[in-house]
């Protein structure tokens, strides 16, 4: 299940007026979507893993290069979402 | 009557773009060769017409309305907007409403429903491979856009009719005209997921062995098993199905597979064996 507001916000920043917008500032662009509270922390946060559950892969990965987050800090924050969840997976 | 004058496929990593400098030389040489022999091998088909099948990576469609497959019918469409591409020579490509219309009408005759687009803006994956093919001038470009993307994903038994339908319309499109189907997209890799650069590259050998074949059924079994577990970039091979449906599912000759870490993306390049007896 996507999440609707994410996956737009992170589809209107392939603009790159908007994207510029974003850096210059995040909190008064991010008033333009009704995020719900627990997904606007997760953005702020850059929480890679909890973005991942909600939002179509391509989307994240380039939102967080858009973000400006290196590539090998995005492969280690995704790969170990993958291993959180696999982890977890095995607890049940 | 126009006539089918080839059948190509070619992957269409951003990387090979992005990480370029990062290559190394062999890896450099290996996909200028592949793209090149790609090129040559639709230069000498002398195609007027170039149907181009490749997923939208979020550039034209979005989850308010996202098509299973959409057929570009506008007089030109516009060149990729990512903007690290700006190095893709051509701000517009031409397009040919005629035979896009005649393959949208032949589609519904046919018990599909493709949406259509008046203007699309062609992203990485249809301007790749014709960038680096050398193509020059371009054929004019009918853009067959697949949902490769964001599931639910059509069947890999739907996208093999579709492209079996594909060769009928262009079959009785009246006029003379060369027409080339070029697929883009595959082979495995994974973006944005947890497995983010696994190549499954037996995976990629396997398939590739199933399409050099022509035993369709064993590629669509093949593949509803296997394409799940391949990374969900390997979805795309859906285009490259669409073109052994056109193709007749006769079986292709791989001009060079290249797993490339530093791309993410099993590379690979063909072209169909058209002329080859069933």
């Amino acid at each position: 299940m996507r999440d609707y507001w994410l996956s737009k916000l992170f589809f209107d920043l392939q603009s790159p007026a908007v994207a510029a917008e974003y850096r210059a500032d995040r909190a008064q662009l991010l008033e333009r979507y009704p995020l719900k509270p627990e997904v606007r922390a997760a953005v702020e946060a850059d929480d890679v893993a909890a973005l991942s559950k909600l939002v179509n892969p391509y989307l994240l990965r380039f939102y967080f290069l858009m973000a400006g987050m290196p590539e090998d800090d995005f492969l280690r924050r995704i790969r170990a979402a993958g291993t959180a969840k696999a982890t977890a997976d095995e607890r049940r | 009557m126009a006539e089918l004058a080839g059948v190509f496929a070619a992957s269409h990593g951003p990387m090979i773009v992005r990480s370029w400098d990062k290559l190394s030389a062999t890896e450099r040489t290996s996909l200028d060769n592949a793209f090149l022999e790609l090129g040559r091998r639709i230069t000498v088909a002398r195609v007027d017409a170039l149907v181009v099948i490749s997923p939208d990576h979020w550039v034209n469609f979005f989850i308010d309305n996202l098509p299973s497959i959409c057929v570009g019918v506008g007089e030109a469409h516009g060149g990729p907007p990512e903007p690290w591409f700006k190095a893709f020579p051509h701000r517009t490509l031409a397009g040919h409403p005629a035979l896009a219309g005649h393959i949208v009408r032949t589609a519904l005759e046919r018990d599909f429903e493709p949406s259509v687009s008046y203007q699309l803006a062609l992203d990485h994956g249809f301007c790749i491979p014709l960038w680096k093919a050398k193509l020059d001038p371009l054929p004019a470009i009918v853009p067959v856009i697949f949902n490769d993307i964001e599931p639910p994903f059509p069947t890999v038994k739907r996208c093999y009719a579709w492209g079996a339908m594909l060769a009928e319309a262009i079959a009785s499109f009246p006029g003379r005209l060369r027409v080339g189907v070029l697929a883009t997209g595959g082979l495995s890799h994974s973006i944005g997921e947890p497995d983010m650069g696994r190549i499954d590259e037996a995976f990629d050998r396997d398939c590739i062995r199933h399409f050099e074949k022509s035993e369709t059924p064993a590629l669509l079994d093949f593949l509803n098993q296997r394409l799940p577990t391949a990374g969900n970039g390997a979805s795309e091979i859906r285009n490259w199905v669409a073109a052994h449906g056109a193709a007749g599912g006769r079986g292709f000759e791989l001009i060079d597979y290249a797993p490339i870490p530093d791309v993410y993306v099993g590379c690979g390049f063909a072209s169909w064996k058209l002329h080859e007896q069933r």
